[in-house]
């Protein structure tokens, strides 16, 4: 386990930029004094086995005691670095990115499991989405009462959007909340 | 007497070595232990240590400056990127501003791209819409050309259908006789 590089952090920022808005800086700000630790403590990024690691600085501490081997997981993973240096979110970042999110598509209860199953969205399933999203831009996808499902890419922009069929792909799925199950016995292993 | 004290020297002769091969056999079941005590590291680092704190005598401090060596020439070229005292291997970012600063150039290089992606979307449903109102108008001249030439053919053909009903008959039968009256005709007989 070691902090990340600066080209590291960069590829990661700009990945988690492609979803959210200016208040992604809000990751990087202290936590609130709690009492059970009366100093605010702050949360760091941290890679471990090419899985970067959204953690407490405190317990990014106490992980130090534990054999780089030994250690499988901690914090939130938010995603993975690739052999090529690419960067992957995985799922687990949704709850990271999703309060950040600046764009995002809301999906109609029908439109919710085929989703979950694994499908993108067409349009006939959404019920509202974000004005002036340009496109192949990251999106939030949101159930109708605001609860994160996953996230996409748009495949039109909203104005051409509203053209289009209602069977047409609105937003490509990249991640769904599905994937806990589906993926199950990968998601956490190296 | 001197033979004897011969061969007793050469017996203490014999003897020496099988004195001497013992002690051998002795050393080498204890070799393992007299090597550990024989390799000290911490006597061996000690050394340069106290050699450093040391101060050296006033006649032997100087400066680099002192020595009046002549400049090293300090230029990187152009194929070398990093200084040759630069930290090798990986440069973690672990400090707070550090994190912020790479955040702030990425996020103002996002806000730019998206913008101009918004920019540049939003010229082309501009060019779009004109394009389509244009054809629209089109198509609409087409088909006002159109029903006015099927109105056009429709009353040429009233008016034909109008004039040969009334007026036109008439006309046609006058003419007719009137033609009919100054025929010529010759007759041989």
């Amino acid at each position: 386990m070691r902090p990340l590089t600066d080209t590291e952090t960069k590829t990661l920022f700009e990945k988690l930029a492609n979803y959210t808005g200016r208040s992604l800086n809000n990751l990087l700000t202290d936590t609130l004094p709690n009492p059970s630790s009366k100093q605010p403590d702050r949360y760091v990024f941290r890679i471990q086995n090419s899985r970067v690691y959204y953690v407490r600085e405190a317990l990014a501490n106490l992980a130090t005691s534990v054999a780089r081997d030994n250690l499988l997981s901690l914090g939130t993973c938010l995603g993975k670095f690739t052999k090529t240096g690419k960067f992957r979110l995985h799922i687990t970042a949704l709850d990271v990115i999703a309060p950040h999110a600046r764009y995002k598509v809301w999906v109609k209860p029908n439109g919710e499991m085929p989703f979950l199953y694994g499908g993108h969205v067409v349009k006939a399933h959404v019920g509202r989405w974000s004005e002036d999203c340009p496109e192949h831009q990251g999106v939030i996808v949101m159930s109708m009462n605001d609860t994160p499902l996953g996230f996409g890419v748009t495949a039109r922009s909203t104005a051409e959007a509203r053209r289009l069929d209602p069977t047409g792909i609105v937003t490509f799925r990249q991640a769904d909340a599905g994937e806990y199950l589906r993926e199950e016995d990968t998601l956490f292993t190296t | 007497m001197a033979a004897k004290a011969q061969t007793r020297f050469s017996t203490d002769q014999n003897k020496r070595p099988t004195k001497s091969s013992k002690p051998g056999l002795s050393s080498k079941a204890r070799k393992p232990g007299s090597i550990k005590t024989a390799a000290k590291p911490t006597q061996q680092k000690a050394k340069p240590t106290t050699t450093l704190t040391k101060k050296k005598p006033p006649h032997l401090r100087y400066t680099e400056k002192e020595l009046k060596v002549p400049q090293l020439n300090g230029i990187r070229p152009t194929g070398v990127q990093k200084a040759a005292k630069a930290k090798k291997g990986k440069h973690f970012v672990d400090d707070k501003d550090q994190m912020n600063a790479i955040m702030a150039m990425v996020m103002a290089e996002k806000e730019g791209n998206i913008e101009s992606r918004m920019m540049r979307a939003r010229q082309l449903e501009e060019i779009r819409e004109a394009k389509r109102v244009e054809a629209e108008k089109r198509v609409e001249g087409k088909k006002a050309g159109l029903e006015e030439r099927k109105q056009d053919i429709k009353d040429s053909k009233r008016k034909r259908r109008g004039q040969t009903n009334g007026d036109a008959r008439a006309e046609e039968v006058v003419d007719v006789e009137k033609s009919k009256k100054p025929k010529k005709r010759v007759s041989f007989g």
